[in-house]
């Protein structure tokens, strides 16, 4: 029997795998857009329709609550926007302290509009990319909830950002798509899930851990600090330049000593904040707002706050607001 | 060069593409720059000792057949290492990558007086009785290559063995050993030199009569590194006669690259991630962890040789060359003697014809049947490695090897062909656990470190440990398509060959195959036997 030179096998494999290739190109490109930039894409998430409207939406690895808006702020509009981590994300849109804070607004008569446009493990780096973006929708107010946590994700993300990014050739493979794809999932599903650190720590490369330990290291610790607030200190600058008012929201982390109780710790972020403040940039500090006796009640774990936790924090900072401008 | 690195995979098609497209001599030249090239990539220098092996075995190969060259033209080929040395500081401002090492006077004076010593023993034995000389040349043949395999790969080992010997007798020598790199595929290429000039004096074989030839014969790139360990009757014809182009041959090396890639990549090194934690000293064991970290090493360890010699085989059958198995599901051997034949197959069979058989094998009565056994098996541990964890692992599987003669039961386990049906499952689990045994001395870097995870088998739920649960997820998600690949391929006895199955299933598997390569590809994982 005669051979063919390219088997039915072959072609059916090269068929499958340029079939899958090309959906994933055509059908999913808005998904994809951005995906394997973890955050560093500055317009990923932000769908700017035709219709002069912009969507936020769960896209190129920026998962944003689906929200819309228009790209130029209506006359007479006080727009809010809320940059940062998965504390102002909150479990839900509606009872995020971002949208409350529009709320609130509204009832004491201010026609605001509020979006939420924080991130899940978006640090100090990856909240200026998205801000950046923000700032070109004309915010009339900017949230930034300042943490210092997420420091080491933004560096392990960066890292994955980078590689397979040039054109050498052993990245070749991780051009397509689909084996890119397949390659994130069994790193994020399989290799940090199923494999304890002790192991991961072998392959430090595309990989958390690496960053985990240096966070536990104090130097590391100062670094990030010193990050945490050159980039607010930039994202400030970025908002005054856009003419946006500014309001830092500063973390604080509920810790329950062993003689029992509890107690919020800031890490040193009000201090931290301190120097940045001034007529256009208020701090509201969770460690103030939530000093009362029940405040562990608010708190869903050690940073995450319930529904009651934030229309507290969107009071203090409508309160806030309300300070400065009888001032 | 490595076999997975993105190189090789510039490297191959150039060379394939070429050589189909040059006549014999061209394609031989080919060889041997393409095999220099690939071997030169780990370190330059040591293709000296390469063609100092190749000068040796070509003129004692001619000999031992009693075909006599000119002391000049001997000299001229004995003189290509030194002119390598001497050149290759010029060579190094050329090609920075180069190892840049300073090269030893003591090598470069070695190198030197090789031409004029080699040249004045050949021309001193063909002055011997005609009867002597052609094992004269066999000797000169087996010794220099013994001898620079036994510099390079136990100097160190028998010098440090000798002073702790004289530490514990009080008696300290005043010796500083020098520290000897062991050059890549070293005792590869000394054995296939061996068994060359054995297989010429027994007649087994025609020696090559170019040195061409010859130098492109036993700097093969493919089997360079790793093997398999072939004779000179399997290969050298085919650097003889041209090889006509074949699309059968070329789709059989594709598909022995892809399930080698496969192996490797996927299987192999992704079960070393636990392999490495479990028998890394620091790692507190429990009898769970103990269990996963050596079957881990199993699938790891075959991973990565068997990977490797697919893609040897892969690699020379696009050349229209074939090469000789070196696996064939050695996971199911029923007994120690059966996993031999399916185990790094050409290293035993070397073993076999080269050292058992010449010992007496089994002609002179049991006893000395099993002593040879023994013997051979302990030569083939210090093989791999000049250590006392592969003297015990080797003297394990020999003692292995006699208990199954030794022992009816076991010995009915492993050999019978008739009995209940229940004896093939059972025999093949009792021979992996012995296995597991011997993979777990052979993984431990000490004695120390042996007896942690013997002594692990006690701590059902050691605190320290981390959980196993779900990394033993992570070894059967990489360890069992390895078995059910093997287990489509069992039908045609091959382990890459799934020609049997509709076309569309075999189109899913390649899919399958290249997404499991790919998705791996992340890191870059030497071979385990590139240091043998």
């Amino acid at each position: 029997m005669k051979t063919r030179p390219i088997t039915k096998a072959f072609l059916l494999a090269l068929a499958l795998f340029c079939a899958s290739e090309l959906v994933v190109r055509v059908f999913f490109a808005r998904n994809m857009s951005g995906r394997f930039e973890y955050g560093y894409n500055s317009t990923s998430g932000f769908e700017e329709k035709s219709d002069g409207t912009v969507r936020l939406v769960r896209a190129g690895g920026r998962r944003f609550h689906p929200q819309s808006f228009t790209r130029q702020r209506p006359d007479g509009v006080f727009r809010v926007m809320v940059i940062g981590d998965s504390v102002p994300r909150g479990g839900s849109l509606a009872s995020s302290y971002a949208v409350q804070v529009g709320e609130q607004l509204n009832k004491l008569g201010v026609k605001a509009e509020s979006f939420n446009l924080a991130v899940a493990g978006y640090g100090a780096r990856r909240n200026q990319v998205v801000l950046q973006q923000a700032l070109k929708y004309q915010p009339s107010l900017v949230i930034l909830h300042v943490n210092n946590s997420n420091e080491y994700e933004d560096e392990r993300e960066w890292r994955r950002a980078q590689e397979f990014q040039s054109w050498h050739p052993k990245n070749w493979l991780m051009k397509s798509l689909v084996l890119r794809r397949v390659h994130e999932m069994k790193t994020e599903k399989v290799f940090w899930e199923w494999l304890p650190p002790e192991i991961r720590n072998q392959r430090a490369v595309n990989d958390a851990d690496a960053e985990v330990l240096a966070s536990m290291d104090k130097n590391k610790i100062r670094e990030w600090d010193e990050l945490v607030r050159r980039k607010t200190a930039e994202n400030i600058e970025l908002a005054r330049k856009a003419g946006a008012k500014v309001v830092l929201v500063t973390q604080a982390r509920l810790e329950r000593p062993p003689g029992g109780g509890a107690e919020l710790n800031d890490y040193g972020l009000d201090e931290l904040v301190e120097p940045l403040l001034g007529a256009d940039v208020l701090r509201v500090s969770m460690k103030k707002v939530f000093a009362s006796p029940g405040a562990a009640a608010v708190f869903a774990d050690s940073a995450h706050l319930r529904p009651e936790g934030h229309k507290l924090l969107a009071a203090a900072i409508v309160e806030a607001l309300r300070g400065q401008s009888k001032q | 060069m490595s076999f997975t690195s993105w190189q090789y995979a510039l490297f191959l098609p150039a060379v394939v593409l070429l050589y189909w497209r040059l006549p014999l001599r061209g394609r031989m030249g080919l060889l041997l720059a393409a095999s220099y090239i690939f071997y030169g990539a780990w370190d330059a220098r040591f293709l000296a000792l390469l063609l100092t092996s190749t000068a040796i075995d070509f003129f004692c190969g001619l000999a031992i057949a009693g075909e006599r060259h000119s002391a000049l033209k001997v000299f001229a080929v004995a003189s290509l290492p030194v002119a390598w040395l001497a050149g290759y500081p010029a060579l190094q401002r050329l090609v920075p990558q180069l190892t840049a090492a300073p090269l030893d006077g003591a090598i470069l004076g070695a190198a030197a007086a090789f031409p004029v010593v080699f040249t004045a023993l050949y021309a001193a034995l063909w002055r011997w009785p005609e009867a002597r000389q052609r094992k004269a040349f066999l000797l000169l043949s087996i010794l220099t290559n013994l001898g620079v395999l036994g510099f390079f790969k136990y100097f160190n080992f028998f010098g440090k063995s000798a002073l702790a010997l004289c530490a514990q007798l009080g008696f300290d020598p005043g010796w500083t050993l020098p520290h000897i790199i062991l050059p890549v595929a070293i005792s590869f290429y000394t054995f296939q030199s061996i068994a060359y000039a054995v297989d010429i004096y027994r007649g087994q074989a025609q020696p090559a009569r170019d040195v061409l030839t010859f130098a492109a014969y036993l700097s093969f790139f493919p089997q360079l590194i790793a093997g398999p360990i072939e004779r000179p009757n399997d290969l050298l014809p085919q650097f003889i006669k041209a090889a006509t182009w074949e699309i059968a041959d070329f789709h059989r090396g594709l598909r022995l690259i892809l399930v080698g890639l496969f192996k490797k990549i996927f299987v192999g090194d992704n079960c070393a991630l636990l392999a490495n934690y479990a028998f890394d000293p620091k790692t507190e064991l429990n009898a769970p962890w103990a269990v996963l970290g050596v079957v881990a090493f199993a699938f790891q360890i075959y991973g990565d040789f068997s990977g490797y010699t697919d893609i040897a085989r892969g690699s020379a059958r696009l050349l229209g060359i074939h090469l000789n198995w070196n696996f064939k599901f050695p996971y199911f051997a029923r007994g120690p003697s059966e996993f031999w034949q399916r185990w790094h197959i050409t290293l035993s069979a070397w073993f076999r014809d080269y050292v058992y058989i010449p010992l007496g094998g089994n002609r002179h009565g049991a006893a000395r049947t099993l002593f040879n056994l023994w013997l051979t098996m302990l030569l083939a541990g210090l093989w791999h490695g000049a250590s006392w964890i592969f003297v015990l692992w080797s003297a394990y599987h020999g003692a292995l090897l006699i208990l199954y003669r030794l022992v009816p039961g076991l010995n009915w386990l492993a050999e019978s062909a008739e009995g209940p049906r229940w004896r093939v499952p059972l025999g093949m689990t009792l021979m992996f656990a012995f296995t597991l045994v011997g993979w777990a001395i052979f993984r431990c870097p000490n004695l120390a470190q042996l007896g942690a995870w013997f002594a692990a088998f006690g701590h059902w739920n050691n605190v320290g440990a981390v959980n196993w649960l779900k990394p033993t997820l992570w070894l059967l998600l990489h360890a069992a398509p390895l078995l059910l690949l093997q287990w489509l391929t069992w039908k045609s006895r091959d382990e890459i060959e799934f020609t049997h199955l509709p076309w569309a299933a075999r189109g899913f598997i390649y899919t399958v195959l290249f997404l499991g390569i790919a998705t791996s590809a992340a890191t870059d994982v030497e071979f385990i036997y590139f240091q043998f």
